[in-house]
């Protein structure tokens, strides 16, 4: 009896040290910083070489579209700017103005090198604020 | 009609305080008027919400724009069908079908409860009315549906054109259909727990309801994976974000709670540990509605970031304090009847199943939750992507399928050695033969040889218990189809869940073959050029704009070629409407798709100019649609296992007519 309960915490024990193995290296090998611009530049010269995810609003014209798919624009938080290079997939709603996410890497010259770019709706969804009066027509 | 709307809503809140109070009160003292008296109000409130429902419909199909919510999400050039859908495409509209579903069930669960009233039924009822009292004070005093706009709309903002889709506008609903029925099996755990009627009557009682709940999550989940495929254009079905995140970790403890609940039914045991699960599937299924719906966690799909945030908080730690307090206060009367007798037995074969489908959801809500924990614990947002959770869960549902394979013919208690050879020769020697053909034919994977050696395995042994079952029965003299048909109907749930595992190997295999195998190619090409992928030849030929009512479009036609055959033409597409409140989307790009069993060519339109230089992204992704088609294999073996039993059988009958009281009647079954 001792015996067959020892082989079940045995392997109870052995499924949450290898779930927990895995939840160790996932985090350790995928995780990423998630930084403002601030602190992307605050964090100069560690955050060089890191692997990073930045977010900030597109910069109004500052969109350059290759037709090989090739794609330039700066991101700001209001203040400070980087630039972005990024070849890929690119969301629908990507344009002047929205929010946009990007991963990859910064460098000295404030340019980033992004592999992943996500893109997300500039005004609130529910906002009214696009709704016109309908008196204005009358 | 707006005001009916509002009006019924107030109704309905008030009819359903009524309802939780006057059930706690009847069964406290004993009141059968009264608790008869709760259980009215049931229909009451669910007409109620039709009729808030049915005025809302009213106000989209026939564009009130004084209504902010119809202003939000439809336009005078939206079609029909989608003004319907709209209910569901914003927060409050959304809320208020979540209302109304839950109000259908609970009319339900209160009817058929009442026809053979428990001493748990009152406690049910009013865990029910509880539920319904959280998120009817949601839209009837924070986000109203019938909210008006301080002036009428010249027009509305419309609904957003991915979300115009037959998968979209069916997909949510089948996934709330499915959320919102986690709530009835917590109600009876919860009725179980208040009335101290702890064997599995509850388990009996809602038994239906978990595989339909299941049914629907499933079935959801498959559907917005769908359309994300179809519509989003970025290749794949599934990328871990927060919003399919949410919806996956309730399936996964439902899936757990399923199979440990086969364990309390047969020998008595797991009792605590199912209280647990349950209230844990339903934590989760409010959780991920939270997270979805507050933008606590940022996400591809922008949802409203609103002001219903705090309440979900205060709703999810009530839920969570109240259930473990109960089951704190019942834990010795929830004493297990037997142990565990050999670790090879089905029953430890369920309990790794359950451990590992719990460990699987909290690391996905590890996962989800990480920005937050992290920003909390260090101050500093960290985030994991999707390589955190395929590496985490993909050895987790490998094992899984192994198990899926040994669950059935194991036997229960203790596994002698003849049982193991006798049910395990085959499976085994046809898992350990895929791996070596495999890798034979030069496949070098190892995720995938595994993966494929396992479904392999978990196939032959569910096969083989339908031809033994069969070849059994044909014995005694029935023939072969004869004898299979009745093999399954006398045994619904048992054969029913067969066909779900090979459901289930059939998407593994799909998703292991897209995933592993994806290739992908990006190529700029001026008109009269092609690139080549896998075995297609494409030839860009041309590219055209057109215009009509909603959207001017660019349109590439693409001839493509197979092994030097021509098989036709292709089109990928970038539009942009012309509609002011669809000004959101930039550029929306429609997916060339050609879908074959072997597999997915898939092609998108990145970019073009005014010469026609042209660039395009092409994925081949191999054995796509076995998912999709696995997913019509578990629908077809989930109705089977829910399938009502035509007439009582000679013995039940005898027994419900017998002098035994109910309850044993319910044994004999």
């Amino acid at each position: 009896m001792l015996k067959g309960r020892l082989k079940f915490i045995i392997a109870i024990s052995a499924i949450f040290i290898s779930v927990g193995y895995l939840i160790f290296t996932g985090v350790s090998e995928s995780g990423v910083y998630y930084l403002k611009i601030v602190e992307l530049k605050e964090g100069v010269p560690s955050t060089y070489k890191q692997k990073v995810r930045v977010s900030g609003t597109v910069v109004e014209g500052s969109i350059i579209s290759e037709v090989s798919g090739k794609l330039k624009f700066a991101i700001t938080d209001g203040s400070d700017f980087i630039n972005v290079k990024y070849s890929g997939i690119v969301p629908d709603i990507f344009r002047d103005g929205v929010e946009a996410v990007v991963e990859g890497s910064y460098n000295p010259d404030n340019s980033f090198d992004a592999d992943l770019l996500l893109a997300k709706c500039p005004t609130k969804y529910e906002s009214t604020d696009s709704i016109q009066r309908a008196e204005k027509t009358y | 009609m707006s005001e009916a709307g509002t009006i019924s809503i107030l109704l309905a809140f008030a009819v359903c305080v009524y309802g939780a109070v006057a059930s706690i009160v009847g069964a406290k003292t004993k009141n059968r008027d009264l608790i008869k008296s709760s259980e009215n109000t049931a229909i009451a409130i669910c007409v109620l919400l039709l009729i808030a429902t049915l005025s809302l419909l009213h106000g989209l199909v026939n564009l009130d724009f004084s209504l902010k919510y119809v202003a939000l999400n439809t336009s005078t050039d939206l079609p029909m069908i989608y003004r319907f859908t709209a209910l569901w495409a914003g927060q409050a509209g959304s809320l208020l079908l979540w209302c109304l579903i839950l109000s259908i069930y609970v009319a339900i669960v209160v009817y058929q409860n009442s026809r053979a009233r428990k001493l748990m039924t009152p406690y049910v009822n009013a865990t029910l009315f509880s539920v319904l009292i959280f998120f009817l004070i949601l839209i009837a005093f924070v986000e109203s549906p019938f909210e008006k706009l301080a002036f009428k709309a010249e027009e509305g903002r419309g609904l957003n054109p991915i979300l115009q889709n037959a998968y979209m506008a069916i997909h949510p609903v089948t996934l709330y259909i499915g959320y919102v029925g986690l709530t009835i099996p917590f109600a009876f755990a919860m009725g179980a727990l208040l009335s101290g009627r702890l064997n599995d009557d509850w388990i009996k009682l809602c038994r239906k309801w978990i595989l339909f709940s299941w049914t629907f999550l499933t079935i959801g989940l498959l559907l917005g994976a769908r359309w994300a495929y179809l519509e989003l254009g970025w290749g794949g079905y599934w990328a871990w974000d927060p919003v399919e995140n949410a919806a996956f970790m309730p399936w996964l403890t439902c899936t757990a709670f399923l199979h440990s609940i086969m364990i309390q039914e047969k020998r008595g045991m797991l009792k605590r540990w199912n209280m647990v699960l349950v209230t844990i599937t339903f934590f989760l299924s409010i959780f991920g509605t939270f997270i979805t719906r507050s933008g606590i966690i940022s996400s591809v799909h922008s949802f409203a970031q609103s002001n219903i945030g705090p309440f979900f908080v205060a709703f999810i730690a009530l839920i969570l304090l109240f259930s473990f307090a109960m089951i704190f206060y019942r834990f010795d009367d929830l004493k297990t009847e037997a142990r565990f007798d050999s670790i090879i037995s089905r029953e430890s074969a369920f309990i790794f199943n359950n451990l590992l489908f719990l460990g699987a959801a909290f690391t996905v809500f590890l996962g989800t939750i990480f920005p937050i924990l992290t920003e909390a614990l260090m101050g500093q947002k960290v985030l994991v992507g999707p390589p955190y959770f395929n590496r985490v869960n993909v050895p987790i549902g490998l094992v899984l399928i192994f198990l899926m394979g040994v669950g059935p013919l194991v036997s229960w208690r203790k596994a002698s050695k003849k049982n193991l050879i006798n049910n395990f020769m085959y499976p085994v020697i046809l898992g350990l033969s895929t791996s070596v053909v495999l890798v034979v034919l030069g496949m070098r994977e190892v995720t995938a040889i595994i993966s494929y050696s396992l479904c392999a395995f978990a196939l032959t042994t569910v096969f083989s218990e339908f031809i033994k079952g069969t070849n059994v029965r044909a014995s005694r003299g029935e023939n072969y189809f004869k004898a299979f048909l009745k093999l399954v109907s006398r045994n619904k749930r048992r054969y029913g869940g067969y066909v779900v595992h090979i459901g289930v190997a059939i998407i593994v295999i799909g998703i292991t073959s897209s995933s592993v195998f994806i290739d992908t190619k990006e190529a700029t090409l001026n008109p009269g050029e092609s690139f080549n992928i896998g075995s297609y030849t494409i030839t860009y030929e041309a590219i055209h704009q057109y215009s009509n009512d909603a959207k001017n479009g660019t349109r590439a036609d693409l001839v493509l070629y197979k092994n030097s055959d021509r098989i036709g033409y292709l089109h990928p597409e970038k539009n942009i409407y012309k509609y002011e409140g669809n000004r959101e989307i930039n550029q929306e790009t429609e997916v060339a798709l050609r879908s074959t069993f072997k597999d997915d060519l898939y092609i998108i339109l990145s970019n073009f100019n005014e010469e026609g230089t042209a660039t395009f992204r092409a994925f081949l992704n191999p054995m796509v649609s076995w998912i999709w088609a696995g997913g019509i294999v578990v629908l077809f073996g989930a109705i089977i296992t829910m399938w009502p039993t035509p007439q009582l059988r000679p013995q039940q009958s005898f027994a419900k007519y017998g002098l035994g009281s109910k309850d044993e009647a319910v044994k004999v079954q």
